[in-house]
């Protein structure tokens, strides 16, 4: 059994909002380990991972400590670099569907709209993260990745982007202040500045597949 | 549909349930423990209630296919999915009982 560290505690941009993100792997079901604490996966399925090259095999290879190994050997170390990412277009493609689907709902004026806002939150990360790895090859596995692109990050204005962070929140922590209906509101007025920044960073997500296809 | 969609509509689906019904302090924000553990103190639901406990037992089967998303189509998996569906459909008349008696 191995244990890491993976994340901002690894990345050192821990807050006071920050999870400490731990991983298991394990040889089976192992009880010890609370699936609420731990992203817990056997050692076949990383070893899979790590050769489908998807973004959780890259996060832990950039930004995981160990912190115990059951053998002394770091498992995730001695199985080296992941294959390259391969699937920017249809992971981007899957996170921009969420947020139309999320806005949709929102503006059909769902009873859950916190939970849609804080879908439209994961939308926008998930979507930095697999653009910033497809397409620019130096990752961004922050929570704050579709605000690190340069000049390709998210203009979308600050206030409505802390309220869908903080519906992130309420949805997955339970922390914070509800959002109310003016600041629900607020940000559905915002939406079209995520739709214009997916749609621009898709054309370069083909644009990149095309160039891939060609060499 | 994706694996990852079909989890992020069942959550929807669930709190759909549990979100219209009107006369709560706050909505349930998600299927996490913490944000399920929150809807129950901000509600006053009884904790060891069958509705706190259909919807604790939904965040847990979604928790357990979110981290096995990525696995091969298995045995446990498939029951686990199906638990969903019936939790699901459980939840609408045990939602609606609980909100409408005195709690």
């Amino acid at each position: 059994m191995h244990i890491y560290a993976f994340g901002s505690v690894v990345r050192g941009d821990v807050t006071a909002s920050s999870d400490i993100d731990l991983l298991a792997v394990t040889d089976g079901h192992d009880s010890r380990f609370d699936p609420a604490q731990y992203s817990i996966y056997s050692y076949e399925r990383l070893a899979e991972m790590w050769l489908q090259g998807t973004p959780f095999a890259w996060h832990l290879a950039q930004e995981s400590r160990l912190l115990f190994a059951g053998n002394g050997v770091d498992y995730l170390g001695a199985l080296g670099k992941p294959a390259p990412y391969m699937r920017a277009l249809e992971d981007c493609q899957k996170f921009a569907a969420l947020f139309a689907k999320a806005k949709a709902s929102l503006i059909e004026g769902t009873s859950s709209s916190t939970f849609e806002l804080s879908n439209i939150f994961l939308a926008v990360r998930n979507f930095a993260t697999c653009y910033s790895l497809g397409v620019e090859r130096k990752a961004d596995f922050s929570r704050n990745s579709a605000m690190r692109l340069g000049l390709n990050s998210l203009r979308m204005n600050s206030d409505a982007y802390r309220v869908i962070e903080r519906a992130r929140m309420l949805s997955t922590r339970g922390v914070g202040k509800d959002v109310n209906e003016a600041e629900e509101c607020f940000v559905k007025a915002q939406l079209q500045s995520i739709d214009d920044w997916m749609e621009n960073l898709m054309d370069l997500v083909k644009k990149n597949e095309r160039v891939r296809e060609q060499n | 549909m994706s694996e990852f969609e079909n989890r992020i509509d069942a959550q929807r689906a669930i709190l759909k349930i549990v979100n219209d019904v009107p006369g709560q302090q706050e909505a349930l924000f998600g299927l996490s423990r913490k944000a399920i553990d929150r809807w129950i103190t901000s509600n006053s639901i009884d904790p060891t209630g069958r509705l706190a406990e259909l919807v604790v037992s939904a965040g847990k089967e979604l928790f357990f296919l979110a981290n096995k998303s990525q696995e091969q189509v298995t045995d446990e998996y498939r029951i686990r999915s199906s638990r969903v569906s019936e939790i699901t459909a459980l939840l609408g008349d045990e939602v609606k009982r609980s909100f409408a008696e005195p709690r």
